[in-house]
């Protein structure tokens, strides 16, 4: 019924409950439900790319120990957000101290995106494991373990989620299409996977926005894909690389005021932009380029001003422009 | 010495009416207009701005003797908390006036002098005065760039001075010297007047000082009396200085003698380097300078430590001075400066980011993500579907328990439609949820909990999830 007011977003309308929805991943679904099952487990360790299902496993896990009421007996942080490590400690140790109730064995703290954490942190984390270890267990998830420092892998039963193959995210935009009622045309869906690369999220996410303009079209993925990300970064460094450094500003400036942009916004997005193929350039200008919006972020991690530091970037960006075009 | 001569001669020869207030020809035209239409105006007070003593105050002074008005005055000397511009406030209201004036008129002088540390709440509260004034509000202002009176911009309309002639203060002080009945020589009139740049006020205190006692005033005893003064210079002769400097020490100096900051400097430099430098090459170096400065000033807000403030001035000034390598010729070019843009700007982006802030943090917990890859994969989406599909849009919204202000943010030019649908759902759910509890149901707690969250609106609505979850 309540469709008739509202939508939610599919990736979170759609992300299998328990671990038993979950179709892929076989033998990590398989070793979780032993623990399930043992109502046991060590500190884990979920690896692997974007969108291939480790937060939820994470959530899955959790939901299948203590079902409906899981979230009292479970604590989120992203390492992305929560970056300082107090932050992490005194939430960590106000979750630790509430009494376990008789049946539940542990509660879980799932820290995603831990690899995004500082050695120093990750020092500190491992203490943390340690002391709390009776009554609290960790899933640490990470894009890249190798950034987990060794005594942390060390402690943690290790799980690798592997990307997914094409059948799986077709397979799975499928039956979301079937259960939305909307129709999907010849080779959209694996469009859709091409773009994604993999990513089941992502997939789903666009699979949604497509949705949102009627039918889901090849042609219509590729315009939802053009929209959501604008050219106008591109735009501001193709002006200035051909010399028009009043108009690229003026157009940075205006950019960052509509989309709310910061600086270290737009450094980023200018860094995955300069080895685009639809900029042309000869290819050490592009490492050129490279090292001088680096030297912007860093600047603007020491607290310098982000309009002066993108309008000094957007100069020296001209001058090289001048020298290569 | 009698009592007469003790009194300052700028109080003795101030303007008794307009006719004696020099030149300002635009600025009395302008005042006395608006005075005489006042209620009806666009804007309901006025800022009088120029450099010191140019006739401000005595202006607003001449009128009030001529028109009769009864002047209610605050000036920088006085406290001017906001308790202290409320009692203003409260004297200007009342009806009846103790000296039998029928009309009145508040004069802030100074305004530009209000310290917002120390002052606190005082601008807020002459912006409450000015908005609920009865009675016309006039203001003076040195400085009408100071980024205190910013607030202040869109309630009052500005009246500028101007610096006066040599013509005109000569005129004056010689009319001075006849009633005083000095003999004063032409070249120390002169040099008074040079030494002045356009103060009138100043020249008069001179005067007094030198010719005050004494029958002859000659230029040996002005020289000898009246050492040169400091002048501060305003952003757009700060700026001409800096970008003409030759030398290292020429362009440091200008921060000796500026009304701009280094924070505000430095935004005047980003504005007008590219209107001053022609030259890309010339204008990448000066930037690059500006860039550096502003890293230590960074670094000083970082470690504390203001020593290292000296590096960001050298860069800051000298560096940008000497950066006119290919073009030399463009150091010496007249510009028409601007007002940096960005102050102008600066509060709409910060509302914006921080719209979009709150926005990624609701995304970030309903889709167990972290708010950087809110903002980079799942905003940008959400703005497609925002932008082409506004019923779609609108039931998004009330899922996942949008503000409307998130709602702007995301629909940009659809933003009136999506509102209405959102609006018109919310309220067609809640009638549904209503007339399903007066209902035996049986999950009627749950359905209670769930009109009562949708009261609390925005946040609670998040609530929406678990119940859709359920279902």
């Amino acid at each position: 019924m309540s469709e008739k007011f509202i939508e939610l977003l599919w990736a979170e309308k759609y992300r299998p409950r328990s671990l038993k929805d979950i179709v892929n991943q076989e033998e990590i679904v398989r070793r979780l439900l032993k623990f399930v099952e043992e109502k046991s487990m060590p500190h884990l360790l979920f690896a692997g790319p974007p969108g291939t299902g480790k937060t939820t496993a994470a959530l899955a896990l959790a939901y299948d120990l203590y079902g409906n009421e899981w979230r009292r007996y479970v604590l989120e942080l992203n390492a992305s957000d929560e970056r300082g490590i107090t932050v992490i400690r005194n939430k960590v140790k106000e979750f630790a101290r509430s009494k376990l109730p008789g049946d539940i064995p542990f509660k879980i703290i799932i820290l995603d995106e831990a690899d995004n954490m500082t050695a120093d942190a990750q020092q500190a984390l491992r203490r943390i494991m340690e002391i709390y270890v009776e009554t609290t267990r960790f899933i640490l998830i990470a894009n890249y373990p190798s950034k987990i420092i060794d005594p942390i892998q060390s402690r943690c039963a290790s799980f690798r989620f592997t990307p997914l193959k094409k059948d799986e995210v077709v397979g799975r935009l499928h039956w979301i299409c079937s259960q939305e009622n909307i129709k999907c045309l010849d080779d959209s869906l694996e469009v859709i996977y091409e773009i994604s690369g993999g990513d089941m999220r992502k997939a789903i996410n666009i699979l949604q926005s497509t949705s949102a303009l009627g039918e889901v079209s090849v042609a219509n993925v590729y315009k939802v894909i053009g929209l959501a990300h604008p050219r106008e970064i591109r735009e501001v460094l193709n002006l200035a690389l051909s010399g028009k450094f009043i108009e690229a500003r003026d157009k940075l400036m205006n950019l960052m005021i509509v989309y709310g942009l910061s600086g270290v916004d737009v450094v980023k997005q200018m860094h995955r932009e300069i080895f685009s193929a639809d900029i042309k350039l000869p290819e050490e200008t592009r490492v050129i380029l490279a090292e001088y919006i680096g030297e912007i972020h860093f600047r603007m991690i020491e607290g310098a001003d982000d309009e002066i530091q993108l309008t000094a970037l957007l100069a020296r960006i001209a001058i090289l422009g001048r020298k290569v075009g | 010495m009698n009592y007469e001569r003790r009194i300052p001669w700028t109080v003795k020869y101030r303007p008794k009416n307009l006719m004696e207030v020099v030149n300002q020809e635009e600025a009395k035209a302008k005042i006395v207009e608006w005075l005489s239409k006042w209620p009806n105006v666009s804007k309901k007070a006025l800022l009088l701005y120029g450099p010191p003593g140019c006739g401000k105050t005595s202006l607003v002074e001449a009128i009030a003797n001529e028109y009769v008005y009864e002047l209610i005055e605050m000036n920088a000397s006085d406290f001017r908390r906001k308790t202290d511009i409320e009692r203003i406030a409260l004297k200007a209201s009342t009806s009846h006036s103790l000296f039998g004036f029928s009309k009145k008129i508040v004069l802030l002088d100074e305004i530009d002098g209000i310290s917002v540390r120390e002052d606190e709440g005082a601008l807020e509260a002459i912006q409450e005065l000015i908005e609920k004034t009865n009675i016309p509000v006039i203001m003076t202002a040195n400085n009408p760039w100071d980024q205190n009176l910013r607030i202040l911009r869109n309630l009052a309309e500005f009246v500028q001075f101007r610096k006066l002639t040599k013509t005109d203060m000569r005129g004056l002080l010689m009319k001075i010297c006849k009633a005083e009945k000095i003999v004063c020589s032409e070249d120390a009139i002169n040099y008074i007047i040079e030494r002045s740049e356009g103060d009138l006020r100043a020249a008069i205190n001179d005067l007094q000082s030198v010719g005050e006692g004494s029958s002859e005033v000659t230029l040996e005893r002005t020289k000898l009396l009246l050492r040169p003064r400091d002048k501060e210079k305003d952003p757009f002769e700060t700026l001409r200085s800096i970008f003409s400097a030759n030398y290292a020490w020429q362009a440091k100096a200008v921060t000796n003698q500026t009304q701009l900051d280094y924070e505000q400097l430095k935004m005047w430099l980003e504005e007008n380097i590219p209107l001053q430098y022609t030259d890309l090459e010339d204008l990448a170096r000066a930037f690059d300078s500006l860039s550096r400065a502003d890293l230590y000033m960074g670094r000083i807000v970082k470690t504390g430590d203001w020593d290292l403030l000296s590096y960001a001035i050298d860069l800051m000034t000298a560096g940008v001075a000497l950066s006119a390598k290919n073009n030399s010729k463009d150091k010496y070019r007249w510009v028409k400066y601007n007002f940096p843009q960005r102050i102008l700007k600066a509060s709409g982006l910060k509302e914006v980011r921080s719209i979009r802030d709150d926005l990624a943090q609701t995304l970030a917990q309903h889709l167990h993500v972290s708010t950087s890859i809110a903002k980079s994969e799942i905003i940008p989406l959400l703005k497609t579907i925002f932008s082409t599909n506004p019923l779609k849009a609108a039931k998004i919204a009330l899922g996942l328990g949008f503000t409307e202000r998130m709602i702007e943010y995301l629909a940009g030019t659809n933003k009136s439609t999506i509102l209405e649908y959102y609006r018109e759902l919310k309220k067609n759910m809640l009638l549904y949820y209503q007339s399903k509890h007066s209902k035996p149901v049986e999950n009627n707690e749950m359905h209670k909990k769930e009109v009562d969250n949708l009261n609390k609106d925005s946040k609670k609505e998040r609530d929406l999830l678990a119940f859709s979850k359920k279902r």
